[in-house]
């Protein structure tokens, strides 16, 4: 589990430091399968079917459906990148560090002693991570990126501290994301046609 | 009343097939007037079931009071957005603003965001009235970019960025009051997980500082969907930029519905903490959201951005007055999601109709509405003095318990302050709504007839208003009284 637990982290660490959309979709990809190896594994060492149900899924919507449909769109945006993000590559890095430190000492904190201490750090770092990518990222696809890093970090949470919430809720949540991410590149398309780019920071008519 | 519950849930998606397997523009409406009418007439079966025979348990399912308070608001307004949308998206369609292929897409979403308010109203578990929050907010994000122009898409792309930050905030808190009721060991195995009846029987011994850590999030979370401030900046545009039908939709019944998820996790936050913490909260984030929509409802310029404004104010009024929580003050607050719902979607279609006949949004723009269109006139002057509480209409009566239980429960300066901020939306709006409705029509104004569905909408939605400021119902009554016994946790 550490080790899982460090390459997730290394992995919300390259998507604070990417400018490429395409090279975020790659790592998001590596950070899904991650997530689907520590489900597996839980699955396997606590002999639940539905946990092994959960990774399988993981792997077929968030490594595979929705990376699918972003490299779709990311394809026709070879022009865009991440230029002049609201905090820079090394601001964010520093803020990701700063949030894995903080996540590490609430948990000493609030349950010392707790046994699944790495994994439930990792997933609040995941969350905070995505959180930053959302409010200082400006392309969409980034954006979009940070919202699948937040739930893979709230999935892994569900994960570490309860096994898992059940069967039927987590297949309600997983065919949300999905449609999410098809709502999200929808618009995405939409907004391309309509305004010539991806950048939301155009996004600014609606004001008072 | 299994039955009639699979019903309801079966008849908007049913409605949506028949939707795609049809095209003129005659039997889309038809089909879609007469799928709502029925969706409506079952859910108000399942009402009045529920106030003369008492609640309905099931593995999955459940139907008490207050769900049923909600569906009865659901299906008012279900009923009469789809009658709206009959005229509304008809003219839209002739005077070429949309093309014929979007009138199904139209009618498609709008039955799939019918349908997803209905689950999250029915549905037993916190954990599977998170999923169907958040299915409401997808369902919806493509009708606030139906038009799918540069402010359609820009209100859109803030809409589902905004509330799905927010809702996976609530999936965080429902998380952490899942660990609480695994550690209290109330999980006997998948079915009693997140269960709301299981997690209320047990609240006594859930693990008090967890609790109160996982209603932060579920605070922020949900209250992001209900346009509670300062997460309400998503709320203007889309509700601005929607149809008018869906922004009557989105305001009236999605925050009431995204209110009534709150409400569940408060019950059981409540049966764990106490009271204290959960009104405190409230209190700040209601008085915080009429005092933040004040300014945006008296400086601004277009008309359905105002409406938007004044529902920030209203789910503030909503919180406050759970906040409060005595049982009168829940009395109120439940009656005003009831009587803001019918006020505001009507508000919302007069407000369509309006800036249909006038080409226009701009308020300024827009004079002479009584000697113009004398009945519109009338009905969108009655339904602003309701909104803003004008007795004898319906929301002078909750606003008017819920201030009274105010001061009857020793917080004097509260509600003097929010009667206060009251009075300064008064003004505010009843500026704009003279400017409106008297004076001389401008010279180029052309009159065109207004449909009889959207009429029959308007009609029985401002006469609801009217009635039930002076009669309430014995099972409307009834209804309401159990709710507030189960917001109080005596249900």
């Amino acid at each position: 589990m550490q080790f899982l637990a460090i390459l997730l982290l290394l992995s919300a660490f390259l998507l604070t430091r990417t400018t490429r959309l395409k090279s975020a979709v790659h790592i998001l990809v590596a950070q899904s399968v991650m997530v689907a190896v520590a489900c597996a594994s839980g699955g396997l060492e606590t002999e639940t079917t539905h946990m092994l149900v959960a990774a399988f899924l993981t792997v077929v919507i968030k490594a595979g459906l929705i990376p699918y449909a972003l490299f779709r769109i990311v394809a026709l945006l070879e022009h865009e990148r991440e230029v002049n993000p609201i905090l820079g590559p090394n601001a964010s890095s520093m803020a990701a560090a700063a949030a894995i430190v903080l996540t590490y000492a609430t948990i000493d904190r609030t349950l010392p002693g707790v046994l699944s201490r790495d994994a439930i750090a990792t997933s609040l770092a995941l969350v905070f991570i995505g959180l930053l990518l959302i409010i200082t990222r400006r392309q969409a696809i980034m954006q979009i990126v940070g919202l699948i890093t937040m739930e893979n970090g709230l999935y892994l949470l569900g994960l570490s501290t309860t096994r898992g919430l059940p069967l039927i809720i987590e297949l309600g949540i997983f065919f949300d994301v999905l449609v999410a991410v098809s709502v999200l590149v929808i618009l995405t398309y939409r907004i391309k046609s309509s305004f010539r780019s991806t950048d939301t920071s155009i996004l600014k008519e609606l004001k008072g | 009343m299994l039955e009639l519950i699979l019903l309801a849930l079966a008849l908007p998606l049913v409605t949506g097939a028949a939707t795609m397997a049809v095209r003129p523009p005659v039997a889309l409406k038809s089909v879609n007037i007469f799928g709502s009418l029925l969706t409506g007439a079952v859910l108000l079966w399942i009402v009045g079931k529920v106030a003369f025979g008492g609640k309905f348990v099931s593995d999955w399912l459940y139907v008490d009071a207050l769900s049923a308070l909600l569906l009865l608001v659901v299906a008012l307004l279900s009923m009469s957005a789809t009658l709206f949308s009959a005229s509304y998206m008809e003219r839209e369609l002739n005077e070429g603003r949309i093309k014929l292929g979007a009138l199904q897409r139209y009618y498609l979403l709008l039955q799939l965001f019918i349908f997803t308010m209905i689950c999250v109203l029915v549905v037993e578990n916190l954990g599977l009235m998170w999923v169907g929050v958040e299915a409401t907010t997808l369902a919806s994000t493509l009708l606030v970019a139906f038009y799918f122009n540069r402010s359609a898409l820009e209100a859109a792309w803030k809409y589902v960025m905004v509330c799905n930050v927010g809702i996976l905030f609530a999936l965080l808190g429902t998380i952490l009051l899942y660990y609480t009721q695994v550690s209290a060991g109330g999980t006997g195995g998948e079915a009693t997980a997140l269960s709301w009846t299981a997690l209320r029987a047990i609240s006594g011994h859930l693990d008090p500082m967890m609790v109160k850590l996982a209603f932060v999030f579920i605070l922020i979370g949900y209250g992001t969907k209900i346009g509670l401030a300062p997460m309400h900046t998503w709320l203007p545009d889309a509700h601005s930029q929607a149809p008018s039908p869906i922004s009557a939709l989105l305001s009236g019944a999605l925050l009431s519905c995204a209110m009534y998820v709150l409400i569940r996790n408060l019950i059981v936050v409540q049966g764990a903490l106490g009271a204290g913490f959960t009104h405190y909260a409230l209190l700040i984030f209601g008085l915080f959201s009429v005092i933040v929509a004040i300014p945006f409802v008296l400086i601004q310029h277009d008309i359905k951005r105002l409406l938007a404004y004044s529902s920030v104010e209203h789910m503030g009024i909503v919180a406050f007055g759970l906040g409060i929580g005595t049982p009168l003050a829940l009395y109120g607050a439940l009656y005003h999601i009831l009587n803001h719902a019918v006020a505001k979607s009507a508000l919302f279609y007069l407000a369509g109709t309006i800036s249909q006949q006038y080409g226009t949004k701009q308020m300024m723009r827009i004079r002479g509405l009584f000697a113009a269109m004398p009945g519109i006139g009338a009905m969108f002057l009655i339904a602003v003095l309701a909104i803003l509480g004008t007795p004898p209409l319906n929301i002078f009566m909750s606003k008017f318990i819920i201030i009274m239980a105010a001061f009857q429960s020793g917080m004097p300066l509260l509600g003097g302050a929010l009667l206060l901020l009251l009075a300064g939306v008064f003004a505010g709006m009843m500026y704009y709504c003279t400017r409106m409705v008297f004076g001389v029509a401008p010279a180029h104004f052309v009159r065109t007839a207004v449909g009889i569905p959207a009429m029959t909408a308007i009609a029985l939605s401002v006469s609801w208003i009217i009635i039930t400021g002076l009669y309430l119902p014995f099972w409307l009554r009834q209804i309401l009284e159990q709710a507030s016994l189960i917001v109080a946790g005596r249900g």
